[in-house]
C-alpha cells in the first residue's frame, strides 16, 4: 500500500506516535493488573488496553493515508490520552498523580477529533471556543483541584498538593461536574448541527464515526446527570459502562467508513463503465451517470477548451473552462464548499468534474470515476468546442455586419459632404451665370471658369471616394500594384518593400491595403515625419502589414475612427493591430491577418 | 422693400453661393448660421422674414430645427432647402411647420418667393 503526500517529517512523527504508543500500553497493563480499585476487573483488564491500542493504531493508519488531515493524529493523541488517563491506577507517585490529574484529557481530545473531522481542522468558531473550553475543564480545572485535594485513601501519594482545602475543594468538584455536563451535552449539540449542516454526500462521509460520538457524547451526559441527581450506583455505572463500549467503537466505526468507501468505489465505478457503454449520447447523461457514481447531485461538468490554435503568441497551457453550452464556467475556489478534479486523457487535459468538496476525501473514487469517463468526456468535449466556435462565428459575422453598416454609413456621409455639396454648388453658378450672360457677359464667363474648377474638384473627389471603396486596381492588379500606386500619391517618399507577388484572398488584399491607406493617411496628417517604409511579409498562413515612418511619434489608437475602423475591419478576419508610438521614436504599424484559403481565393 | 432672410447650413461654399443666388434673386441676407443651435439664436436675434434652413445640420436635424423657431413669437417663415430630393424625407416637410421645400441645385429667390404668402 502506498501513501501519497505522505513526507519524511509526518513519516518520524507517525513512527514516534507508535512509540510512545508501546510505552503507554506497557504502563497500562501494569496498571491494570496490580491496580486495586477497578470493577468490573475482567472487563478494564480486556477493555482498557484495547481501546488505548485502537485509537492509536487506527489514527496511525489515518494519518498516513491522509497525510495532509489532522484527524489522525488526533485519533492517535486519543488512544495516548487514555493510556495518561490508565496512570491513575499505579503504584508510583509521580505516574499516579498524572494519571489522576489528566485522567479527562482522553474525552477532550476525541471530542476535538469528532468535530473536525474529516480534515481535523474546526471551522466554525463557536466550534473553535468549544474546543479550547474542554480542553481547560481537561487540564486547567483538574489541576487546580489537585492542588487542593489529597488522594483517596489507599491511593499513592497527590504531589502537587500544597495544602488541604475542603472550601476549595468543593468549588473545584463542582466546576468539574456542571462543566463535563456542559462538555458532554455541548459536544451532542455540536455533532448534531454538524449533521444538520452536512450536504447528503458529506452525510454519508460523516454517518458513522458521527453518530458513534453522538452516542458517545450522549450516554456520557446521561452518566453525568445521574451521579448529580444521585441515582443508584448500579444504574449509573451500567450508563457509563455503555458509554465506554461505544467510545470504544469509535476506531472500529471510522475504519467501517474505509471499507464501506473502498467496497463501493469499486461498485460506483463498475456501473459507471456499464452505464457509460450504454451512453446513447443526449446533453447531461454523461453527467448523470457521473453523478449517480460518485453520489452526489450537485456534480456538474466543465470541459477544456484550449486558446485559439493558430493564434501567434498565445501559451498552449492556455484556455478555459466551458459547460456543454459553451458558456464560460469559474471552477470552485477552496474553502467554498465545491470542489474539482481535472481530468486527462493521454497527458491532455479534458474536462473538470466539479463535486461536492466532501469527495475530496475520496480522491482514488473521483480520480476512478473521471478515468473511466475520460473517453466519453472527451467526445463531450468536442461537441462542447463545436458549439464554442459556432458562437464565435456567429459573434464575428455579427461584427462584420456592423463594420459593413458602418461602412455603408460613411460612404453615404462622404458623397452627401463632398462631391453632392461641390455638384449643387456648380448648378447655382452656373443658374447665375445664365442670367448674366446678356447683361454682364464677362462676369458671367468668370462665374462659368468657376463652375468649371467646381465640376473638376467634384470628379476628384468621387475618384477619391471610389478608391475608398474599393480601388479598382486592387481587384485588378492586385496588392503590389495598389501598394505602389498608394506609395506614389502619398505627399512625403515612401519606400515599398517586400510585398507577395502572388494574389492573396480578396478580403485580405483588402484589409491589408486600407491598413497602409490609413497608415499613410495618418502620417502625413500626424507624424511630420521625413519618410515611410512599407512591407507585407507571409509568415505561417499570416499576412504582415507593416508601415513604419520616422515621425514624432506618440500616436494614440484610441483617439481616432480611422485606426478603430481598421481594428473593426480586421477583427472580422480574425486580424490583429499593434501600434507601436514611443514619442520622437516614430511609429510602427504592425497588423496580423490570416490569410487561410477560403472560397474566394480561386479567382486568379 | 426687401425681404430678409438668414442662411443656416453646415457646408460654407454652399451659403456662399446661396448668398449669391437670393440677394441676386431679392432677398436682403442678414445672416448665416453653421448648425441647429445658432440658427435658432439667430432666427430670434435677427427677426428675419425668412429662415433657408438645411436639413443634415451637425447638432440636430432641420425638421426640429423648424420646430423650434416656429414656437418663436411672430415666426418667420421657414424653407427646407437640401442636396437630397424632398421625397427622402416623406411627409416630414409637411409636418415641421416649414412653408416648404426647395432642393439646393434648383435654389433661386423666386423658387423661394413663391413658396411665400
Amino acid at each position: 500500500m502506498s501513501f501519497p503526500g505522505l513526507t519524511a517529517g509526518k513519516r518520524a512523527g507517525i513512527a514516534a506516535i507508535g512509540f510512545v504508543g508501546l510505552l503507554g500500553l506497557a504502563a497500562a497493563i501494569v496498571a491494570v493488573v496490580t491496580g486495586t480499585d477497578l470493577t468490573p476487573r475482567w472487563l478494564v483488564i480486556l477493555l482498557v488496553p484495547l481501546i488505548g491500542v485502537a485509537f492509536t493504531a487506527t489514527g496511525m493508519y489515518a494519518w498516513a493515508r491522509r497525510p495532509e488531515s489532522w484527524f489522525g493524529l488526533q485519533m492517535s493523541l486519543v488512544g495516548l490520552a487514555w493510556f495518561l488517563a490508565t496512570l491513575g491506577g499505579s503504584d508510583e507517585p509521580v505516574l499516579f498523580t498524572l494519571g489522576w490529574v489528566f485522567g479527562s484529557l482522553y474525552a477532550a481530545v476525541v471530542i476535538h477529533a469528532l468535530l473536525g473531522f474529516p480534515t481535523g481542522r474546526l471551522t466554525s468558531p463557536v466550534d473553535r471556543a468549544f474546543v479550547i473550553a474542554i480542553y481547560a475543564l481537561t487540564t486547567v480545572v483538574p489541576l487546580a483541584q489537585a492542588l487542593v485535594v489529597p488522594s483517596p485513601a489507599g491511593y499513592p501519594r497527590n504531589l502537587v498538593l500544597i495544602s488541604d482545602d475542603s472550601g476549595l475543594a468543593g468549588i473545584a468538584s463542582a466546576v468539574l461536574q456542571y462543566g463535563s455536563l456542559f462538555a458532554a451535552g455541548g459536544a451532542v449539540v455540536l455533532l448534531l448541527a454538524r449533521w444538520a449542516r452536512a450536504t447528503p454526500p458529506q452525510r454519508r462521509l460523516l454517518a458513522p464515526l458521527l453518530w458513534c460520538g453522538v452516542a458517545t457524547a450522549t450516554l456520557l451526559t446521561l452518566t453525568v446527570i445521574g451521579e448529580l441527581l444521585h441515582l443508584p450506583e448500579g444504574v449509573v455505572n451500567a450508563v457509563d459502562l455503555a458509554g465506554v463500549a461505544i467510545f470504544a467503537s469509535v476506531p472500529l466505526a471510522f475504519l467501517a467508513g474505509i471499507v464501506r468507501s473502498n467496497l463501493s468505489r469499486g461498485q460506483s465505478v463498475g456501473q459507471l463503465v456499464a452505464r457509460l457503454g450504454g451512453v446513447g449520447g443526449g446533453r447531461g447523461s454523461l453527467r448523470d451517470a457521473l453523478s449517480s457514481a460518485l453520489r452526489d447531485r450537485s456534480l456538474a461538468i466543465a470541459y477544456w477548451m484550449p486558446a485559439a490554435t493558430g493564434v501567434p503568441g498565445t501559451p498552449p497551457d492556455q484556455g478555459r473552462y466551458v459547460d456543454a453550452s459553451g458558456a464560460a464556467v469559474e471552477l470552485p475556489r477552496p474553502g467554498s464548499g465545491r470542489s474539482f478534479t481535472e481530468v486527462e486523457r493521454e497527458g491532455r487535459r479534458v474536462a473538470a468534474i466539479i463535486h461536492d468538496s466532501s469527495l475530496d476525501e475520496e480522491p482514488e473514487l473521483v480520480r476512478a470515476a473521471g478515468a473511466a469517463a475520460a473517453l466519453t468526456l472527451e467526445n463531450e468535449r468536442l461537441d462542447a468546442e463545436l458549439r464554442v466556435q459556432i458562437a464565435e462565428v456567429r459573434a464575428s459575422r455579427a461584427r462584420l455586419l456592423d463594420v459593413v453598416t458602418r461602412e455603408r454609413r460613411r460612404i453615404e456621409r462622404d458623397l452627401h459632404d463632398g462631391a453632392q455639396q461641390r455638384l449643387v454648388a456648380l448648378a447655382l453658378t452656373l443658374g447665375i451665370a445664365e442670367q448674366q450672360v446678356d447683361s454682364d457677359p464677362a462676369s458671367a464667363q468668370a462665374l462659368i471658369r468657376e463652375a468649371r474648377g467646381e465640376a473638376r474638384l467634384a470628379l476628384e473627389e468621387l475618384r477619391e471616394l471610389a478608391r475608398g471603396i474599393h480601388p479598382a486596381i486592387l481587384t485588378d492588379r492586385g496588392l503590389g500594384p495598389a501598394l505602389e500606386a498608394l506609395a506614389s500619391r502619398a505627399p512625403l517618399p515612401v519606400e515599398l518593400g517586400d510585398v507577395p507577388r502572388e494574389r492573396l484572398p480578396a478580403a485580405v488584399e483588402g484589409a491589408a491595403y486600407f491598413v497602409v491607406a490609413e497608415a499613410l493617411a495618418n502620417v502625413a496628417k500626424y507624424a511630420r515625419a521625413s519618410c515611410a517604409a512599407v512591407a507585407v511579409r507571409r509568415v505561417n498562413g499570416t499576412a504582415v502589414v507593416e508601415v513604419r515612418d520616422d515621425g514624432v511619434g506618440g500616436a494614440d489608437p484610441s483617439a481616432g475612427s480611422g485606426l478603430r475602423g481598421l481594428q473593426d475591419r480586421l477583427s472580422a478576419i480574425d486580424g490583429r493591430l499593434a501600434i507601436t508610438s514611443l514619442s520622437g521614436m516614430g511609429t510602427t504599424i504592425r497588423a496580423e491577418i490570416p490569410c487561410l484559403p477560403t472560397t474566394t481565393t480561386s479567382r486568379r | 422693400m426687401a425681404r430678409t432672410i438668414l442662411i443656416v447650413d453646415d457646408h460654407p461654399s454652399f451659403r456662399t453661393s446661396a448668398r449669391r443666388v437670393l440677394e441676386a434673386g431679392g432677398f436682403a441676407v442678414v445672416g448665416e448660421a453653421a448648425d441647429g443651435a445658432s440658427g435658432y439664436a439667430a432666427a430670434r436675434d435677427l427677426h428675419p422674414d425668412v429662415v433657408l434652413l438645411d436639413v443634415g445640420l451637425p447638432d440636430a436635424d432641420g425638421f426640429r430645427v423648424a420646430g423650434c423657431i416656429n414656437g418663436l413669437a411672430d415666426p418667420p417663415s421657414v424653407v427646407i432647402v437640401s442636396s437630397r430630393d424632398s421625397s427622402d424625407f416623406g411627409p416630414l416637410v409637411a409636418r415641421c411647420g416649414a412653408r416648404g421645400f426647395v432642393a439646393k441645385a434648383d435654389l433661386s429667390g423666386a423658387a423661394v418667393a413663391a413658396l411665400l404668402p
